[in-house]
């Protein structure tokens, strides 16, 4: 046998997908993170699998894995203490950011520190112009002294980001030789390197970001590579990115933060793939844990693509796959301020206490509680029998505000509920608006803990008429890494008009992105199939302040065709803006090469459906809607392909509990997922 | 009324449906004021034109209080597909300048209006006497474009093209304002059916009776936020440089009395109305959402969970003397009377920081000036137009930390343009872009500081427009012993035999190898600088926020050889407390000091006495001419009422028809 494992840590839960490469079937398990040893808990999960499913480490093909270490360094503000090298007269790049604060109404707003702090940014004495000529000759002597300053001040690392290095950097490059020269036992990275692309201050953070996060990262790769030889693991690990594709992890130790949101853009790919195969090409997945809740939109089975992503208060500008955070999970506790009006969150209990009903301490109500005191979740333990649910001390946690509000616990219960999901609506509404798209014939797909919890109720809200509930709604974000591929992103930013006479000029340019590429495949990734290569240009109207990603085709850069650039372009606008403008000037900012290289993909085993009712386990009351009903209860594993239900309905198993309210009728398909369809004539929205 | 956990359901439906409009909008529109300086805003309103329900995540951030009844009641019938439009100030006041096109489009379901769907977009031009409609030296209404009273763009559904074609004859840009209603009418329709959805799930009495239980909530938040504040009154004034091209001072002057949960804002004092386009028209409205803009910033910033509705100004009354700056009579010209709400702006956080010291920040840099560059490209002779950055001041000290550096506060919003997209749109050098070091006021909690911005221009003829150029003069004050912050200038060709000093100059035209620099004030400081931990005012020397002298001068911090003398420090500054005044509450600066010094209170009081028993039309003219007087009198040093009441005598001796002119 031969086996493919995907692995996903998370921030309770490290999660494994095993994949039979020869009997397609999919095993999962779960352990507990041990943050202290981070590396242990893979070993761990291995040695479970060998002694359950007999799956020997030799037997394991490839082994794919997204971890948090960078996120984690980044959020809690342990990452090395780095020196910044900038051009002269333009060193408070970090401060200035691009002057918008988070708060606009606020006088008191403020932004994260930078993760530089101005002492440790020093001036290099160059000047490079916009169109790549020197203005100013590099000082060597400007270097030197930077460095002598940086290693006075105790840096552990520097970041060389100098202006207009995106079209020359040949200072960068000459900065970084010199500071290997002088200073070897610093680590050093260009900007260019990391990310070349326009605009000084998101290329300096993308760099000071993936310094921030270096140590740590390489470390934590070493240990997991090393500890995976020690188990006669044989292939070398991968790491799931931001972009949804996967590298090499040794890759990952230098381009840190190509692989800084590995976990949820893994997440996304997991529910688009399980989305795609059950026949939903445009989808909703929404990924709540008892901390987060996220959202990603699925248009033609692909995921969406976006820069700029939130991490904590930073935010990153590489291509990530675009998730929107849309509340804090499952953990977001409930409150009435001083006019008695109920709200729920940004607060959050967190993995620690977390709600109270889990007993481990926490007395504030959440929505967990919520649930619980609905009588829709503590049917069974939760989290693969690692939380019992105490619905008394859920109980006593809502009764605190049901006081104050002076209503029943259960009508409380309910309130908090529905607060809770017309916030989520709120943001996922503006979702929608954003994409410009009508979801009510989308698929709304549930994962993470809470996920199949909301989904269904959230769905009503949002006119949605259709929820999957994956097999296991907790580990799709391992799956996601098993069939994610080979993915890297090359970037020029040239700033060219789009005119016959520089028609040369873009199609040098892409063809020195695909030399890159395909340096990076064979020698650095070491993969030797076929590449398939996505160009695209990040372009706009002359005189607008942002670009517009528009795919293009090689045969245009062959043909030097203008017109169908110029025609993609427009239609891309229309598409975004409803509009275009004939008479502009069209520009191409950036030029894009995405490579992919796909592995062999896992197909998930599909049995024929043979129609038949599901029988409950038993019937349990729980308050749906404002209504006291008897919910049928369910057990996941006891569910076949073609059995159906009807809401009010309970599905238990051991990562997630689905609830699925009237006016919904379930099924189960030959994948074994969970479809849940809107039966009523209207739905309330 | 609705129970309380339906009414934050509601809240949140309701702006979700607001949100999604202004995504729209914001999606759609065409013009740069929407693209990039997010120049509108999107609300729902009752049936009455009352606001209950506006997007926190786009638009500009002066209107959640607003009133669009004034318009709504100017036409006679609504039907479904209606869709209306003013740009007019005189009006009704909803339009507050010509280039705001308001528009609002009922909500009829079953035959009753539920509410309205309503917004605004900056034009970038609406005709008139020059590009864009807008400039500091129109003294009409009728230079600043072409207005248009109430009316209905779309008449149950059908557009009026008449009204169109009389727009697009009379703009400048017609293309890109049609783009842009046309996006607008789209934002609409979208609340439209965001709002049906809503009736269609909660019925149309849930909804109705909801928008007013928002209302009153924002009503008890704002009065809750007012009763935790001392009742009593408060006084303050601030100035803007100039009430014209090249003109004296403009007084601004509140009187707040805060009391049990309500408070009164009395604009008495402050300046008669301008033969300039710096007026704020507001009809007198008492709760006019231009003189409230300064209260909204300190309600959100006291509580954040705020719902932003009109609710909110309900506690509040504003007295605004007719023929005022802040409340001109037809047809004063009002086209950049953004300038002047920045003042307001500062008028009211000096009003409220007196009552409560201890959550409000120092002034901040309160001058967003917006940097535009027309040129041509060397090399093709393309003539280029370009915005270049906003310079936005540092924000002031604030109760338990620094201002921010080149943002915050009430310039939050804006965004700057890298340096490198600059450089490769616009055929400029730019020499730095950094933070202006020094600039901030010196306190226990320092202003933030402000920007500089320096580039060399290379074809001939190039002209620079700076909008909102204020503060180059009356610096952004400090509270509580702390400093005020070091006020903003711009120069043609700085350290050069060339220089020339531009100050609030909002216009000058560069040739090639001039270099071009402008810099915005610092915050105010908060607090003694003096008690400023020595590491702190350390720190901000070593990372060049600060010098070496300053921090001896102002800070009393002794460095020596690249460390704090914390001896001498302590001696310094022992001497140092011992000669301060510090019962002082603000401190302004000392061009502020100076300036008062001849127009004492009692000096402007005289002043003010005598501008509003004139008529009108005389006001501006005798205004500079008694500031004449008093200048060529050369006294820096007395200022009195007797003095101004004598400037005025004079002038009634040489021009006998005032006294025809003056109603008995």
């Amino acid at each position: 046998m031969s086996y493919r494992v995907g692995v996903d840590i998370g921030g309770t839960f490290i999660d494994f997908c095993f994949f039979n490469e020869q009997t397609d079937d999919i095993f999962t398990l779960k352990v507990l993170t041990t943050p202290s040893k981070p590396g242990s808990e893979v070993m761990e999960g291995l040695k479970i699998a060998q002694s359950r499913h007999g799956i020997e480490p030799s037997e394991i093909t490839s082994f794919v894995h997204g971890t948090t270490v960078g996120v984690n360094t980044l959020i809690q503000g342990v990452g090395a203490r780095l020196a910044l090298f900038a051009t002269e007269n333009f060193e408070d790049v970090l401060e200035l950011a691009r002057l918008r604060m988070p708060e606009t109404y606020n006088l008191q707003s403020s932004r994260p520190d930078p993760l530089v702090a101005k002492d440790l940014v020093f001036s290099i004495r160059e000047r490079m112009r916009s169109d790549g000529k020197v203005l100013r000759a590099l000082d060597r002597d400007s270097v030197v002294e930077a460095v002598a300053r940086a290693r006075e001040k105790g840096a552990e690392g520097i970041i060389v980001a100098l202006i207009n290095a995106y079209r020359n950097a040949d200072h960068e490059r000459e900065v970084v030789r010199i500071v290997r020269e002088v200073a070897p036992e610093l680590f050093v990275f260009a900007s260019t390197d990391i990310w070349p692309v326009i605009r000084e201050y998101e290329r300096t953070t993308t760099a000071v970001i993936n310094g921030y996060v270096h140590p740590r990262v390489a470390h934590y790769i070493s240990s997991l590579q090393a500890a995976l030889r020690e188990h006669a693991v044989q292939p070398e690990p991968l790491v799931t990115k931001s972009n949804g594709g996967i590298m090499n992890a040794e890759l990952g130790k230098e381009n840190c933060v190509s692989m800084l949101l590995s976990g949820t853009a893994s997440g996304v790919m997991g529910g688009a793939f399980v989305a795609s195969r059950a026949g939903c090409s445009d989808a909703l997945t929404i990924d709540i844990g008892g901390t987060s809740a996220d959202v990603a939109v699925i248009i033609d089975g692909k995921p969406q693509f976006a820069a700029g992503e939130k991490v904590g208060p930073h935010s990153l500008y590489v291509p990530a796959v675009a998730v929107s955070s849309i509340g804090e999970g499952g953990g977001s506790v409930a409150w009435v301020d001083d006019f008695g009006v109920l709200k729920v969150g940004p607060e959050s209990a967190g993995s620690d206490p977390g709600p109270a009903c889990y007993g481990r301490g926490g007395t504030k109500p959440t929505i967990t509680d919520a649930f619980a005191v609905c009588g829709l979740i503590g049917h069974d333990s939760l989290a693969y029998g690692s939380i019992s649910i105490d619905v008394d001390k859920a109980r006593a946690a809502v009764g605190t505000i049901a006081d104050r509000l002076g209503w029943s616990l259960e009508a409380t219960a309910q309130a908090i509920i529905n607060v809770a999901i017309s916030g989520m609506y709120l943001e996922i509404n503006k979702l929608i608006a954003r994409h410009g798209i009508d979801v009510r014939s989308f698929t709304l797909v549930a994962f993470g803990g809470a996920g199949p919890m909301l989904a269904p109720m959230l769905a009503l809200e949002l006119g949605i008429r259709q929820v999957l509930v994956p097999t296991t709604p907790g580990v799709v974000s391992a799956l996601g890494g098993l069939v994610s591929d080979i993915r890297n992103d090359f970037i020029a930013s040239h700033y060219l008009t789009v005119a016959s006479n520089n028609m040369e000029a873009i199609r040098a340019g892409f063809e020195e992105l695909k030399r890159e590429a395909l340096l990076w495949l064979r020698e650095e990734q070491k993969f030797k199939g076929e590449p398939t290569f996505l160009l695209s240009a990040d372009m706009n109207y002359a005189g607008q302040s942002f670009e517009i990603e528009t795919d293009l085709e090689a045969d245009w850069l062959e043909g030097e065709d203008v017109t169908a650039i110029i025609d993609a372009f427009h239609a891309r606008h229309v598409q975004l803006y409803d509009f275009h403008d004939a008479d502009a000037e069209v520009n191409i900012v950036n030029l894009r090469l995405v490579v992919t290289a796909a592995g062999p993909r896992p197909e998930l085993k599909s049995v024929p459906v043979s129609p038949a009712p599901a029988e409950p386990a038993r019937h349990v009351p729980a308050i749906f809607a404002d209504k006291k009903v008897q919910a049928g209860l369910y057990l996941r594993h006891d569910l076949v392909p073609g059995h159906s239900f009807e809401g009010p309905a309970i599905v238990i198993q051991s990562d997630t509990t689905t609830c699925v309210p009237e006016g919904f009728s379930a099924s189960v398909d030959g994948f074994g997922n969970i479809m849940l369809q809107a039966t009523a004539e209207k739905t309330l929205i | 009324m609705t129970d309380k956990a339906t009414l934050q359901i509601l809240a949140n439906h309701f702006r979700a449906a607001s949100e999604s409009m202004a995504y729209t909008l914001y999606r759609t529109a065409q013009s740069a004021f929407v693209k990039e300086t997010e120049d509108f805003t999107i609300a729902l309103v009752t049936p009455e034109g009352t606001t209950f329900s506006v997007p926190l995540d786009y638009g500009a951030t002066w209107y959640p209080g607003l009133d669009y009844g004034p318009g709504i009641e100017r036409i006679s019938e609504y039907n479904e597909g209606d869709v209306c439009l003013t740009n007019d100030p005189y009006s009704g006041f909803l339009a507050t300048h010509t280039p705001d096109i308001h528009m609002w489009k009922p909500i009829i379901v079953d035959g009753q209006l539920v509410c309205f769907a309503v917004g605004h977009i900056h034009n970038t031009d609406m005709g008139g006497a020059v590009p864009a409609s807008l400039s500091r030296t129109l003294t009409e209404i009728h230079q600043e474009g072409i207005r248009f009273p109430p009316c209905k763009l779309y008449d149950k559904g059908v557009l009026n093209q008449e009204l169109l074609d009389i727009m697009m004859t009379n703009v400048r840009q017609p293309e890109q304002n049609w783009g842009d209603l046309k996006a607008f009418v789209g934002a609409l329709n979208t609340g439209e059916r965001k709002v049906r959805e809503i009736v269609a799930k909660f019925g149309v009495e849930a909804v109705t009776q909801g928008m007013h239980d928002m209302l009153d909530y924002g009503e008890s938040q704002a009065r809750e936020i007012l009763r935790s504040m001392p009742d009593g009154v408060y006084e303050f004034s601030d100035y803007c440089d100039e009430d014209s091209l090249n003109g004296y001072p403009c007084r601004l002057a509140l009187k707040l009395t805060i009391s049990d949960g309500e408070a009164e804002l009395d604009f008495t004092g402050t300046d008669t109305q301008l033969t300039s386009s710096l007026n704020v028209p507001t009809g007198g409205n008492p709760r006019h959402t231009l003189m409230l803009v300064g209260v909204y910033y300190i309600l959100y910033s006291l509580n954040q969970n705020l719902m932003l509705n009109a609710g909110l100004t309900r506690p509040f009354t504003c007295i605004l003397p007719e023929g005022s700056v802040v409340n001109p009579v037809f047809p004063a010209a009002v086209g950049m009377r953004s300038l002047t709400c920045g003042r307001l702006r500062s008028l009211i956080f000096g009003a409220f920081a007196q009552a409560i010291p201890e959550r409000m920040p120092a002034a901040p840099a309160g001058s967003s000036s917006i940097v535009n560059v027309m040129t041509t490209e060397p090399k093709t002779g393309r003539r280029i137009i370009a915005a270049i950055d906003p310079i936005v001041g540092g924000s002031g000290g604030m109760p338990t930390r620094d201002g921010t550096d080149g943002s915050g506060a009430d310039g939050a919003y804006l965004k700057n343009t890298p340096v490198e997209i600059n450089e490769a749109e616009v055929p400029i050098e730019i020499i730095r872009y950094r933070l202006a070091p020094n600039s901030g006021g010196a306190g226990r909690w320092r202003g933030g500081l402000g920007t500089m911005l320096e580039f060399k221009v290379f074809s001939p003829h190039t002209r620079i427009t700076i909008r909102n150029r204020d503060r180059s003069r009356f610096r952004p004050w400090g509270i509580l012993g702390g400093k005020a912050g070091k006020p903003s200038d711009s120069i043609l060709n700085p350290d050069t035999p060339r220089e020339t000093i531009l100050g609030n100059q909002d216009f000058v035209i560069a040739e090639p190898g001039d270099v071009f620099r402008i810099f915005s004030p610092g915050g105010g400081g908060r607090g003694s600088p003096l008690d400023r931990e020595p590491a702190r005012v350390f720190r901000d020397v070593e990372r060049g926020f600060l010098s070496e002298k300053l921090a001896l001068e102002e800070y009393g911090v002794v460095i020596v050889a690249g460390a704090v003398d914390e001896a001498a420090t302590e001696t310094r500054r022992e001497e140092r407390r011992a000669e301060t005044d510090t019962t002082a509450f603000f401190d302004f600066g000392p061009e502020r000091e100076e300036y008062e010094k001849v127009w004492t209170r009692e000096a402007y009081d005289a002043l003010t006495e005598i501008m509003f028993s004139l008529p009108v039309e005389w006001r501006f003219f005798i205004k500079h001419r008694i500031f004449r007087a008093l200048e060529e009198a050369g006294d820096t040093e007395h200022g009195s009422a007797e003095l101004v009441r004598r400037a005025y005598e004079g002038l009634l001796d040489e021009l006998p028809q005032i006294r025809e002119a003056v109603p008995a």
